[in-house]
């Protein structure tokens, strides 16, 4: 399946930061072709550049060269108005820290990305629930974030992420804060998602337990990305 | 889930956060919403004040002329007076002193306003049914009574200025009877919150000095009561007031521009009821010659009824003969020396007139022997009736000399001579030269049987009188012995009153004097203008709401007094705001993560907050209310000195309310909405990451702030010194700042830069505080370290707190006590020590000993006294009557008293002056101007303040909106004894205000260890003029105690304002805290204490809060150095001190909020989360 408009494409991605009048390197030129579908996992030491590669596929940060193409679109190229709307439609960005508002429901944290464009909230509530009974929290639904357990509140990240039925599905370090059986947890549950939902999903982690459920694993090294074997 | 319901959500999770913010606003709301009551309160306090003070007064003709009382019934009657007047009220209005004595104390009130009233004008004033004075009796207001220490029962004696015809600086005037003294019994006392006792026809809002008395027994007191013709006197005489008081039953027409309509309509009607009298003129019939001449009981014709007069008889077609009669002392004829054995001829007390030689009837023919002159004679030729000729023994072509009395400007009557040469000798029985009726009828003199009969108007040499001269006078009385042209007369006699004695007319073709007298006289009054005449009808009350209304603007007053609380409150509102938004900066992250734009974001957010300004902004209407509240108790009492009156109420309106919730919404709304926009600064990596604000540094950042401190230093150091060495001119910069006031804002403004970089060097510099040692000292190094993390922050903070700090110590060490200065030439004071001003004008000069000797009475023989007296210097003012425009009163002022300065003051110089040039300002008095205005100074508080003007603008007279004369500001007095009044050349004030006599302001040079002795003998010596000496240094405290309670007010409001700003100072710690929260619980987990982590954020809270006050403090003082070393200057230390120390504690009582963040976080968690 080589159709751009179902594929993540990335070539020679790179990014720099500036410290003190001095360039820092942290991606050195990133190559990488995903379709609907896959799942890939990312490992690497602390600092080789996984967060901010996702945060760029994320459209959360600038690129310093290179392009991406997200399903036939460089975000890149749009508005900041635009970027946030694509942002909304096409990503599903789960978070280490799950980024949890303490003042809503889990339902309503859920609900969150549905308000802002009209055509995402038809159906929103009831696509919330059954995403939220999918992960096992039927019960849960009108608790706060601070009611519930660190596995659980990841699982409201995961559900608030597809609320809006997105292509790219972008997890950043998701079970860092949990244990084993919480982590193999979410990580199915990611999988499983991946393939219920046709998304293409990006995992970065330290674990390497969760990279190993997923069929696809590179490393980060040197600001590049590099094939693991199991 | 929908925005609102996300809005709803937040607002109540984030409820602390939001009530901070809530209670910012209800404070900014209060404060601004508070000021705008506070001006609409004094507004409706002055309008009410007003309405208290004229009762049913609605209308009011008052001034120097003495009509008659019978004016009032004629003109209720006229057809033409408007139907909304119901009540007109005669009275007389005067002022005059009371003194009292009371067990072995002499007490003394001058400036005293006496209404002579009777049942009519009483009955438009409230007093709850007092009855009105009876004879003899006199009502007090409480002032007075206090003043006099005076009760119910009590005899106080009056003194009152006797109205003269003839104004007493003339030749004819009455110089030593110029007062009366008259002794009453207090019959009631109006209480401080009687109406009737506010009763005033000028603007102010400070209780008056009013007393009441029965207008019969004043009328009598004053030889203006009527007198019935009977056999013994007939002449009868009308009984006189000088006032005229209107009510009408039309509120709309009293209070409204209406008002001005009617006092037209009224004035109109006046004028139709006036008879010549109530001018003072009269029609005299000469039936021996058939003609009518107009005269004056001033026995000069004022010029507006002379050109009134001309204009009449020119309509009527009568032919006219304008005469000049003077009294010359001697003349003589000098003996030629070839006859040296001969007595020479002289004549004493001739009557001399100026006409023009008419050759027609009723005014000439003049027949002469011998040959006749050449007419009309010239300047030194004169032409002498037979009588005369004979006692000198000259003919046509010798030359006589002629001595008579000049008037000076003091009282003085110098005697000056005159050549004339002889140009014809007048037949004299029979003739138009024998007309006695030239001469006006004067009691005492014309109808004086002999010269010694004479009340004599001067001091006459009697003894000089010849029998020839009691013959003539026997014979032809006052009839004129020598005639000159009227030129001549006019320019040798010349008065501020007029040029004529009398105006004669002839008779209309087949009438009789009678008739043409009837039809001439009221051709007169058709012409004259009432305005010129002192007869303007007055809207008094329209004119009093009007002057209430343009009051000092005590909303802009109060709003500015209040700025640091709003500045604080505001600055407050986006500090809680933005520790808000650190709390929950991931969060705002997240929606942007989410797909919300950053519109979008700032949308939702700033609908939560603007929910919360909102709800503050309607809250803060009660509290507005209950600011407002607290300042005018805080004016009625705390601030009594700015307005002197405790009559103020609170008052509110809708459009300030709405006002003042706007206002404070708006500001906050903007601030808020700026702070949201410092967000779009950050990546939304950095919002999920918690990142709030960046901080950027640079080593040439680094040298430039160190540049900066260095040269700001340096530059406030050397204006300081400059202004100290007197090398800053005081003269004009720009806008009316002086170069002064511009080097004061400079050194400020470079000494605080200075503070605030060096904080800033410092803060960078790690090796300043190096963190090393152990205990508290090392802990407090670390907090003060810890001013560096967040460096722009706290440099921030600590600029604000400085900056506020500037402002209240510049304004505390603005104060002045000018009861400390010593006289000083070219200061306020001018070098006078003393300032006095009399009820009744003086006429001579008492720094003559014949002045003295003529004025002061019970003066003690002693030598020193004599000498005292003697040493004085005693400089008079004329006086014009006017409103009080000093800072003293509150009401929009527009006719200010007018002093006329003489010539030995506009020499001397003094005072000082602010963007005045010239070296002596006070010759600009005396400068022409180019478009026929009058060149005045003033006071620049009275000027800018008061009457809204400035340099080269102008000031009509009697008003700007009926301007007869111009008065244009040529220059401005700095912090001087004259505030509140126009100063104008003697010469100058002689022509706008004639009737004007004498002098009723002074200021004395003498020495201040014997100023007390000197106003005591004065006071005593001149009790008859009700002289009121004080110290020019009190006087000026009284005006400066106006300016220091505003610093006092500004003071008070700004140290809560900055108060408010050290609650900013704790928000910023807090916010510093919650930041910094897993660093402090690190401190803990390595084994701090709670109290040592306390420490530390209380030392880095301590440090910027000190590092504020002290640098604001200090730049205030290098700022206000050269005032400081002026005399007079008068630092409150105390309160000063008081205010910045509770403004410490305060700011470290609220950085335990931050504390008590950091201690109580649980460590575990707080690291892990983080």
């Amino acid at each position: 399946m080589n159709d751009s408009h179902e594929q993540l494409i990335v070539r020679e991605l790179t990014k720099e930061f500036s410290i003190a009048a001095e360039s820092l390197p942290i991606l050195a030129g990133v190559n990488l072709v995903l379709n609907r579908g896959d799942a890939l996992a990312i490992t690497g030491p602390s600092g080789s550049g996984k967060s901010t590669l996702l945060y760029i596929l994320g459209v959360l940060d600038q690129p310093t060269s290179g392009e991406v193409i997200q399903f036939g679109q460089n975000p890149f190229e749009l508005s900041t108005k635009q970027q946030a709307e694509f942002r909304n439609q096409n990503i599903g960005f789960i978070f280490q820290d799950h980024h949890l508002m303490p003042q809503f429901s889990v339902l309503e944290n859920v609900l969150i990305p549905t308000m802002v464009y009209q055509g995402a909230t038809s159906d929103a509530e009831d696509r919330a629930r059954h995403l939220l009974e999918r992960v096992g929290l039927h019960d849960r639904m009108h608790h706060r974030p601070a009611q519930i357990s660190g596995g659980e509140r990841q699982r409201v990240a995961v559900c608030r992420a597809l609320i809006n039925n997105p292509r790219l599905l972008l997890a950043d370090e998701p079970t860092g804060n949990l244990d084993r059986s919480n982590t193999e947890s979410i990580g199915k549950l990611l999988l499983e998602i991946n393939q219920e939902q046709n998304t293409v999903l990006i995992c970065v982690t330290h674990s390497s337990d969760l990279a190993a459920l997923f069929p696809k694993h590179q490393g980060l090294r040197d600001g590049l990305l590099v094939t693991e074997t199991a | 889930m929908n925005q609102s319901r996300f809005v709803i959500k937040s607002l109540m999770y984030h409820w602390r956060t939001n009530l901070a913010v809530l209670l910012g606003v209800i404070a900014a709301t209060a404060v601004i919403g508070g000021a705008l009551i506070v001006g609409d309160s004094v507004r409706a306090s002055l309008r009410q004040m007003t309405l208290d003070r004229l009762g049913k007064i609605d209308f009011a003709v008052t001034g120097h002329r003495f009509f008659r009382e019978q004016l009032a019934s004629d003109l209720a009657s006229a057809p033409d007076l408007p139907a909304e007047i119901k009540t007109i009220a005669p009275a007389l209005v005067l002022r005059g002193s009371l003194d009292r004595d009371k067990e072995k104390q002499h007490l003394r009130v001058g400036q005293v306003n006496i209404f002579g009233v009777d049942q009519r004008l009483w009955s438009l004033l409230e007093h709850q049914d007092l009855p009105p004075p009876t004879d003899n009796q006199v009502i007090l207001n409480s002032r007075v009574a206090e003043q006099l220490q005076a009760a119910v029962g009590d005899e106080i004696t009056l003194w009152i200025e006797l109205p003269s015809a003839i104004p007493r600086d003339s030749l004819l005037g009455e110089r030593e009877e110029q007062s009366v003294e008259i002794t009453l019994t207090v019959q009631s006392i109006l209480d401080e919150s009687s109406k009737a006792g506010r009763l005033a026809l000028m603007p102010d809002q400070q209780l008056p000095l009013d007393l009441f008395v029965s207008l019969s027994t004043l009328q009598a007191a004053l030889d203006l009561d009527e007198i019935k013709a009977s056999r013994r006197d007939p002449q009868s005489r009308p009984a006189r007031v000088n006032s005229l008081f209107f009510s009408s039953d039309n509120e709309t027409a009293a209070t409204s521009y209406a008002a001005v309509q009617t006092a037209e309509k009224l004035e109109a009607a006046l004028k139709g009821a006036l008879k010549l009298e109530d001018l003072s003129l009269k029609m005299a019939p000469n039936e021996q010659f058939k003609y009518l001449s107009l005269e004056s009981e001033q026995m000069i014709l004022d010029p507006q009824i002379e050109q009134a007069g001309m204009a009449a008889a020119k309509s009527l077609n009568l032919s006219t003969s304008p005469v000049m009669v003077y009294i010359a002392n001697e003349i003589n004829h000098p003996q030629p020396e070839k006859q040296p054995d001969q007595q020479s001829g002289f004549s004493m007390y001739s009557i001399v007139a100026g006409v023009e030689f008419s050759e027609k009837a009723p005014f000439g023919p003049f027949t002469f022997l011998g040959k006749k002159p050449t007419l009309p004679l010239k300047e030194n030729e004169i032409v002498l009736n037979q009588w005369l000729a004979e006692d000198l023994k000259v003919k046509v072509g010798d030359t006589i000399q002629m001595r008579y009395h000049v008037v000076g400007s003091r009282g003085e009557l110098p005697e000056v001579e005159k050549a004339f040469t002889v140009r014809g000798i007048l037949a004299l029985d029979g003739t138009p030269a024998a007309d006695r009726k030239l001469t006006p009828d004067m009691e005492g003199i014309t109808d004086a049987d002999t010269f010694g009969d004479w009340k004599q108007p001067f001091p006459m040499k009697l003894d000089r009188v010849t029998d020839r001269d009691e013959a003539y006078w026997d014979k032809y009385k006052a009839t004129p012995k020598a005639f000159v042209s009227l030129n001549t007369a006019q320019t040798l006699w010349n008065s501020r009153f007029g040029n004529l004695t009398s105006l004669r007319v002839s008779p209309l073709p087949d009438q009789s004097l009678t008739e043409t007298a009837n039809v001439f006289g009221k051709a007169i009054l058709k012409n004259i203008d009432v305005l010129k005449m002192g007869l303007a009808v007055l809207p008094v009350k329209f004119a009093g709401l009007a002057a209430a209304s343009g009051t000092t603007d005590f909303s802009g007053l109060f709003i500015g007094f209040s700025f640091f609380i709003i500045l604080s409150a505001i600055i407050l509102i986006r500090l809680l705001f933005k520790l808000g938004i650190d709390r929950r900066v991931s969060s705002i992250g997240l929606l942007a993560a989410l797909g919300f734009t950053p519109q979008q974001v700032r949308q939702v957010i700033f609908k939560e907050a603007f929910a919360v300004i909102l709800l503050g902004g309607v809250l803060g209407i009660a509290a507005a209310v209950g600011y407002a509240s607290l300042m005018l108790y805080g004016l009625k009492t705390w601030w009594i000195g700015a307005i002197g009156t405790r009559f103020l109420f609170l008052d509110l309106t809708a459009t300030s309310l709405v006002m003042g919730t706007l206002i404070s919404v708006l500001c906050s709304a903007f601030v808020i909405w700026k702070s949201m926009s410092e967000l779009k600064q950050l990546s939304i990596r950095s919002l999920l990451s918690g990142v709030s604000a960046p901080e950027s540094d640079t080593k040439k950042n680094a040298r430039r702030v160190g540049y900066v401190y260095k040269i700001s230093f340096g530059l406030a150091l050397l204006l300081v010194l400059l202004t100290v060495s007197g090398l800053v001119p005081q003269k004009e910069a720009f806008s009316g700042f002086s170069w002064q006031t511009v080097s004061f804002f400079l050194v400020g403004t470079l000494s605080l830069v200075a503070s605030v970089f060096f904080l800033s060097s410092r803060l960078r510099i790690e090796s300043a505080i190096p963190v090393k040692g152990t205990g508290n000292a090392a802990l407090i190094k670390l907090g003060i370290r810890n001013a560096g993390r967040f460096r722009q922050r706290s440099v921030l903070t600590t600029a604000l707190i400085a900056s506020a700090t500037f402002v209240l110590v510049s304004v505390a060490a603005g104060h002045r006590n000018p009861a400390v200065e010593t006289p000083d030439k070219n200061s306020g004071n001018g070098g006078f020590t003393l300032v006095a001003e009399s009820s009744s004008p003086l006429i001579y000069d008492l720094n003559t000993p014949a002045g003295r000797a003529k004025t002061l009475v019970n003066v003690p023989d002693d030598p020193s006294t004599q000498q005292l007296l003697k040493e004085m210097k005693v400089v008079p003012f004329r006086v014009k009557p006017g409103e009080n425009a000093s800072c003293l009163n509150i009401y929009q002022t527009s006719v200010p008293t007018i002093l006329g300065v003489p010539q030995e003051m506009i020499e001397r110089g003094g005072f000082k002056f602010a963007d005045t040039p010239g070296d002596n300002p006070w010759e600009l008095l005396n400068q022409p101007q180019e478009d026929g205005s009058i060149p005045a100074l003033g006071d620049m508080n009275t000027l800018m303040y008061s009457l809204h003007k400035g340099i080269g603008t102008t000031v009509g007279i009697p008003s700007d909106e009926r301007p007869e004369h111009e008065l244009k500001i040529k220059g401005m007095l700095d912090g001087s004894i004259f505030q509140g009044v126009l100063l104008i050349s003697e010469t100058h004030f002689q022509q706008l205000f004639p009737e004007q006599s004498g002098f009723q302001y002074f200021l004395i040079e003498v020495s201040p260890q014997q100023a007390t002795q000197l106003a005591g003998i004065l006071e005593t010596g001149l009790t008859e003029y009700g002289f009121d000496a004080d110290f020019v240094s009190n006087r000026l405290a009284n005006f400066l105690a106006v300016q220091n309670t505003y610093l006092s007010t500004f003071q008070t409001l700004g140290g809560l304002g900055l108060l408010l700003g050290t609650l900013g100072l704790a928000t910023v710690m807090l916010r510093n805290v919650v930041e910094r929260r897993s660093e402090l619980a690190l401190l803990r987990a390595i084994g701090m204490t709670g109290s040592n982590v306390a420490l530390i954020v209380l030392a880095e809270n301590a440090f910027l809060l000190i590092w504020g006050l002290i640098s604001g403090t200090l730049s205030a003082l290098l700022a206000m150095l050269p005032h400081l070393l002026s005399t007079g200057a008068d630092l409150p230390w105390e309160s000063g001190t008081l205010i910045l120390a509770a403004v410490f504690v305060t700011g470290m009582l609220a950085a335990l909020l931050a504390v008590a963040d950091a201690v109580r976080s649980p460590i575990l968690t707080t690291l892990r989360s983080q």
